[in-house]
Parts: structure tokens; sequence; C-alpha cells
């Protein structure tokens, strides 16, 4: 893991449509450090200026002019697409992930899926931002906890312990054993025997790499 | 004709056939009882032809001369009394019989002669026909000439021989053409007439070939001197008279079956049978095959009829009448001038078919309305979609993105004040944690106003989304990825949406299922629980559902037996 300050200040590109907020998380991000290279109103705006700047991080809500349906959340997928090197973060107002999938369909590497009313909390929101730059995934933990707490019959995750379940959202936002490990107390050691035993009683195959981890948890905690 | 009159004519032809039969039995040599049968049978036909004539039509004057062959036919048997004076009155009337028949065919069906010119031939036949009786017998002295046991002749001048024969030779060519002028314009009345006026002449047809086979018959044998027997030609041949009174008797009866048919053939058509079966029905019911059923254009520029051939009410045309059917002038009958003789079936017909349009006028005025109605009810809610659409994205665009920006702001705050003042920092975390509240209600609420996930990514991405959202277990059996239209999506959108909000309020279930099939035609929608069941489908959320689902055309059903679950089931439809 390669979570280190980078020398230089992240570049970020914002896309928003409403002035007034495009504006305040501009100044935001700059006061937390970020270099904010450049903002677009629209979506075709935004993939002009991530050809013509090739930022580390573009920022995007996903209801954009013209048609204010998902043309936010289209960019984001052709920006990792054509340009690998440029994480995505995309602000959404669902909590429901009928957008997420869409977004990490093709490789959840360097992507995030943030809620708007995160970005208050300074701290998390930018740290989101550096973890997708640094290519890992964020998903947002409520949008995680809401799916963990879905009612169920006669699934796995029943039989799971707190401890478990806990372990299993962490994952499911992303998180590498590392930082599930800091968060919850653990030693390294004793969380990979959890996860390999939880992964075991969902049938899920234990996958080493977060980033397809992400994926089977999401998926497995859709269903 | 009054009732008076035609009485004393009835009375007076029974009394003829009593004294026919009576002078049977003269003494004398007692005339063959086939002639007396004969004579009596096609007198009486035409007398019977005659009361049928004017029961049938009043108006017309066919009853009187129907009547007045019959009389001219029975008087010359008076001769069969054998005294001078009858004898002698028989030979003058002897051929009247055959001005009238030529005057009820011309006349025929009205009883009215077309034309000055056919009035003047009318004329002439009864001129001649009597008059070449009486020369005839100026010149005929039966004692000598032929019947040895007549009585006198009175009006016998000079019983030459030869005068008697010189006249007979030329009285041929007069009475052929006076017949063939007769025939020619009985031929030139049919072929002009159609329908209604053709289909009553058939008994008249049947007369003139009667008429003029039996005379050709007599008068043929008579001038070559062939050796028929006088039985035959006198006393069976004339029988074949007795076809047309016959057939005339017998249409009248059927035209009287008609006005029965009329009123059947009107209730046999099926309620919003077009307009050609109803034209066809009365058509039958009239006998007449002319008839057109016209109606008037929507620009009411003119009339088409059932066949598309354009009808000016103005001007039916020669021989073609119009009927207006009921009182809007909207449709009218246009028939064979002919039947204004039996106006109470035209009228009969005329109201029944008048009827018959007017159900079905009302019948698609109904149609119409609840068209309409069905119509304004989809623009209602679809109306009523756009408003929730709208009052989304307002929300979303303005309090929604201004209370982003007002946390955005307070995490400034928020950060500036770290460290200098504990008061200020839990005051702007309070205010940061109000204001995040408030954005997840505003959310909700937005959400349940309109999803925008529907709009956005269609009926798959936002049945995925109620399900996350159901505080039930509830799984997707099968989902449709595709899209469909906007009505139909928002349809079984709220169908499970609705569905699955009584399934957490009231069912007390463990597991929910949806289920949305695309069919030919039509989206099933289905949500099924294990719950409590006893749902009441009149309850004002399942009706104002079902009422949802009827607008987009569809059906709502649902099962919910007590203790058994319930299912709810949505058909709309979808092309």
């Amino acid at each position: 893991m390669h979570v280190t300050q980078p020398l230089a200040p992240l570049r970020v590109v914002i896309a928003e449509d409403t002035v007034l907020l495009r504006e305040g998380m501009s100044r935001l991000l700059t006061e937390a450090g970020l270099d904010v290279a450049g903002t677009a109103g629209d979506a075709a705006q935004l993939l002009h200026l991530a050809g013509a700047l090739r930022p580390d991080v573009v920022l995007t809500d996903i209801r954009m002019p013209p048609s204010q349906t998902t043309e936010g959340l289209q960019a984001a997928v052709q920006i990792r697409r054509q340009w690998p090197g440029t994480a995505v973060v995309v602000v959404s107002q669902h909590v429901e992930t009928e957008h997420l999938f869409e977004l990490l369909a093709d490789d959840p590497r360097g992507v995030g899926y943030v809620l708007k009313e995160r970005i208050a909390d300074i701290t998390q929101f930018t740290d989101a931002i550096r973890r997708v730059a640094a290519g890992e995934s964020v998903i947002d933990p409520q949008v995680v906890s809401r799916l963990v707490a879905r009612p169920r019959r006669d699934s796995p995750l029943q039989t799971l312990t707190e401890r478990e379940l806990a372990v299993l959202a962490l994952m499911a936002e992303g998180r590498s054993n590392q930082a599930i490990a800091g968060q919850l107390y653990m030693s390294p050691k004793t969380l990979e025997t959890h996860i390999g035993n939880m992964l075991a009683k969902l049938g899920l195959p234990p996958a080493t790499e977060d980033h397809r981890r992400v994926l089977a948890v999401l998926t497995y905690l859709r269903r | 004709m009054s009732r008076r009159l035609r009485a004393i004519l009835i009375a007076g032809a029974v009394a003829m056939v009593a004294y026919e039969i009576v002078v049977s039995y003269v003494p004398g040599p007692p005339p063959e009882l086939i002639f007396v049968i004969t004579n009596a049978a096609v007198g009486l036909s035409f007398l019977v032809a005659g009361i049928a004539a004017w029961q049938r039509w009043p108006a017309s004057r066919l009853g009187l001369l129907f009547t007045i062959v019959g009389y001219a036919w029975l008087l010359p048997q008076v001769g069969q009394l054998r005294y001078a004076l009858p004898f002698t009155i028989s030979n003058i009337t002897a051929n009247i019989y055959a001005a009238s028949l030529a005057h009820l065919a011309l006349a025929w069906p009205s009883g009215r002669l077309r034309s000055r010119f056919e009035r003047g031939v009318v004329v002439a036949v009864y001129t001649w026909n009597t008059g070449q009786s009486i020369v005839s017998l100026l010149f005929w002295n039966p004692r000598t000439n032929g019947c040895a046991g007549c009585p006198a002749n009175l009006l016998l001048v000079s019983g030459s021989n030869s005068i008697e024969h010189i006249f007979d030779v030329i009285s041929v060519p007069v009475g052929l053409t006076i017949s063939a002028i007769v025939l020619t314009l009985i031929v030139r009345h049919w072929r002009s007439a159609r329908g209604w006026s053709r289909r009553v002449m058939v008994p008249l047809v049947w007369i003139s070939f009667a008429v003029v086979a039996l005379s050709v018959v007599q008068t043929v044998t008579g001038n070559l001197n062939l050796h028929v027997s006088n039985l035959v030609l006198y006393g069976i041949a004339p029988l074949i008279l007795l076809a047309g009174p016959a057939l005339f008797v017998a249409s009248t009866l059927r035209a009287r079956m008609a006005r029965g048919a009329v009123g059947s053939a009107i209730v046999d058509l099926e309620p919003g049978a077009p307009p050609e079966r109803l034209r066809d029905a009365l058509a039958r019911a009239l006998g007449d095959s002319t008839m057109q059923l016209a109606f008037r254009l929507p620009d009411g520029s003119g009339y088409l009829d059932t066949s598309g051939r354009a009808v000016d009410p103005a001007r039916p045309g020669q021989g073609r009448v119009v009927m207006p059917l009921g009182e809007s002038g909207e449709a009218v009958l246009v028939h064979d001038q002919g039947l204004e003789h039996e106006p109470q079936l035209v009228r009969l017909t005329a109201s029944a078919a008048g009827m018959a349009l007017e159900h079905a006028r009302l019948q698609a005025e109904v149609q119409a309305q609840l068209e309409q109605v069905q119509a304004s009810r989809t623009r209602i809610v679809e109306a009523g979609d756009a408003e929730r659409r709208r009052l989304e994205r307002d929300l979303h665009d303005g309090a929604q993105q201004r209370l982003v920006t007002l946390t955005l702001a307070l995490g400034m705050a928020r950060s500036r004040a770290a460290g200098a003042d504990p008061e200020l920092e839990s005051l702007i975390d309070s205010a940061t944690k109000e204001a995040r509240e408030a954005l997840v209600e505003l959310r909700e609420l937005a959400r349940g106003i309109h999803p925008a996930v529907l709009t956005e990514t269609g009926l798959a991405g936002a049945i995925q989304a109620l399900v996350e959202r159901s505080p039930v277990a509830t799984t997707i059996t099968a989902l449709p990825a595709g899209r469909f239209p906007a009505q139909i999506e928002a349809t079984a959108y709220f169908v499970v949406s609705e569905a699955l909000a009584n399934v957490a309020k009231h069912a007390a279930a463990g597991s929910a299922q949806v289920t949305i099939r695309q069919l030919t035609g039509q989206l099933m929608v289905q949500v099924s629980d294990d719950g409590a069941g006893g749902a009441k489908p009149e309850g004002s959320g399942l009706r104002g559902l079902a009422d949802r689902v009827a607008s987009a055309g569809g059906v709502l059903r649902i099962d919910s037996p007590p203790g058994s679950g319930t299912r709810l089931e949505a058909d709309i439809p979808c092309t």
C-alpha cells in the first residue's frame, strides 16, 4: 500500500451545475490543500477538461445539464475508460445502488461513490479523494450500511457475528486490510482469519485483491 | 272508394255467382257444368283480388279495376238464360272483360293511367271491344249461323254471312294492333320499374301473359277451324286467367307478413351492426332491392348512401321517394315510389330503422364519451406525474443544493474555528448535524414525490432501489432490463411501491417477492407476500392504485385470502 502524502498537491477538476455549490467545493478543496485545476458546469465541459488537464481526480455530480439525468455518471465511466490515470469520485444524492453498479461495472479501482452530504465533512471527503487518487475504491459508508442492514431471510449473512459484519461493511466500503485492522483495533493476522471464515460462510471466493473483493461483497449484499 | 260501395259490389258479385249456379238448372239444354265452374272461378278470383287490393292499397284504384274485370267477366253469363234480351246483352258485352283487363294492366299498380296517350289507348280498347261486338251482331243470325238452339238476336239487321265474314277479316288486324300497343306499353312499364314497383308487377305480367295466350289460342283455333273441343277452349283454358289474381292475393298476404318481418329484421340486427346491414334488412323487409339508406355528411354538405354514392334528398331521382328517419335529419331512406302504396309498411319500417339508428347513435355517443373520459383520466394522471417530476427537480436543484452548499459552508466554518472556540465548534457541529438530517429528510421526500431514478435509468433500477429500501425481506424473481413508455414505467413502479408499502405496514409478512415480466402486449407486475392476507380492495390505497392502473388501460387484481398472504397483480398494456 502506498497511501503516502504526495509531494505535489492533487490536481482536481470539479463538475457541478449549481454555481454556488461548485464554488464552495472549489474553495473547500483549495483550503484543504488540493489544487483545483478547473471547474465544469456540464458533462461536455468536464470531458474536455479531463482530456486537456489530465487531473489526478475528477469530482462530478450525477445529474447534469442538458438532460438532467445521468450525464455526470456517464462522463465518469467514460473518463475511467479513456484516461486510466484519472480517478473519479461521483457525488450522488442517491443512497440506493442503482447508479453505483453502473459506475463500478468495469473496474472499481480509482472509483469513488460519495453522498452529497459527505462533502461537509472535510476530513472524510478529502480522505476519500486521496484514496481514490491512490487507486482504491471508496463506497460511501451510508450506502454500504443500508445494504448490510437490509432485512433478509435464509441468508448466510444472518449467521455472521457483529464483528464479522463490521469487517464485511468496511470491505464493501473499499477499505484495505490494513485500514480495517487499524479501525477495528485488530491484528492483521486475526483480521485475515476473520475474513477467510466469513468469505467461506458466504460462499465467496477468497479474493486477495481489494477491488475484486469490493465488487464481490457489494454484489452479494445487493442480492 | 266508400265502404258502402264496396259492400254493394261484393254483394253483387256474390249474387252473380249464385245466379250462375241457379241458371245452370234452368230448363233447356244444360250448360256444361265445367263451363259454369270455370266462369264462376275466374270471375270470383278477380272479385277476391279486388277486395285484397282495397285492403292493401286503399289509396289505389286497383281494387275497383279488379272488381270491374270480375263483373265484365261475369256479365256475359246472363246469356245462359236463353231468352232474346239476355242473349243479346251477353253477346254485346262478351269482350268488355278483355278491355278492362287491359285497363287494369296499364293502370298497375296505382289504378291510375300514366298519360293522356294511355288513357286514349284504354278508351280505344273499350270502344273497339264493345263496338266490334255490336257491329258483328248486326249481321249475325245465330239460328242460321252455327247455333240453331240459340234465342233470337235482337240487333239482327241482315243475316248475311258474307258481310259478317268481311267484318271478321277486317277486325282481326285491328284487334291485333290494339293488343300489340297495350302489350308494348306493359313491357315499357315493366322495364322502367325498379325495386318494389317491379316486384309488384309480377301478377300483372302473369295476367298479361294469360290473356295473350288465351286470346291467341282462341283466335288461332277459331280462324283456322281447328277441331279443338269447346270444352278445352272455353271450359279449361280460361282457368289460366286465375294466375294473375291468385298471385296478387298471395303477394298481398306476403306483404302483410312483411310488416311483422320489419320488426324482426331490425331486432335481428346485433347492436352496432354496420349501416349496410341495416339497409339490407330494410330492403328485404320492404321488398325493395333499390332502397338506399343515406347519412348526412359530418360537414352537412350532403348525403352519402351506404355504398358511398351521393344522394340529394331534394332531388331523389325519377320514381324515387325520400323518407326521413327520426327527427334529426341525420339519415334518410330513399325508396321506390311504388312503395307509397304501402304507407303503413313504410312508416313502420322508417320508425324501426329510426330506432335502430338512434340506438346505434346513442351507443356510439356513450362509447365516445367513455373514450374521452378514459383519455382525460390518462391525461390527468400524466399531468400529475409531470407535476411530480417538476417538483422533484425543483427540490433537487433548489433546496437540496442549497442545503449541501450550507453544510459545505458549515464545514469550512468548523475547520476555521477548530481549536479557537470550543463553544463555537460545538454550535457549528450541531448546526451541521441538523442540516445533514434536513438533507436526508428532503432526499426521502423528493424520492417519495417522484423517483428520479425512474426517469434516469428506468424501471429496473427503480424497482431495485425500492426492493433495497423495503423493510421486509424482498427478492426479485424477474425484472426486464429494457425501457418502457414513461406512463407504463411510472404505473408499474407505483404498483410495486404501494404494494411493498402495504406489505411493510399491514401484512406482518416475513418476506415478499416482486416479479415483473414482459408478455406479449403487456407488462405483468406481481407482488406477493407470505403475510396475514385479508387486504381489502376497496381500501383507499388499493382503490387509488386500481384507478392508476386503469388509467393506463390495465387491470389490477388482488388475491388476499385471510391467513394466506397477499398477491397483487397488475396487467398493464404495453406494445
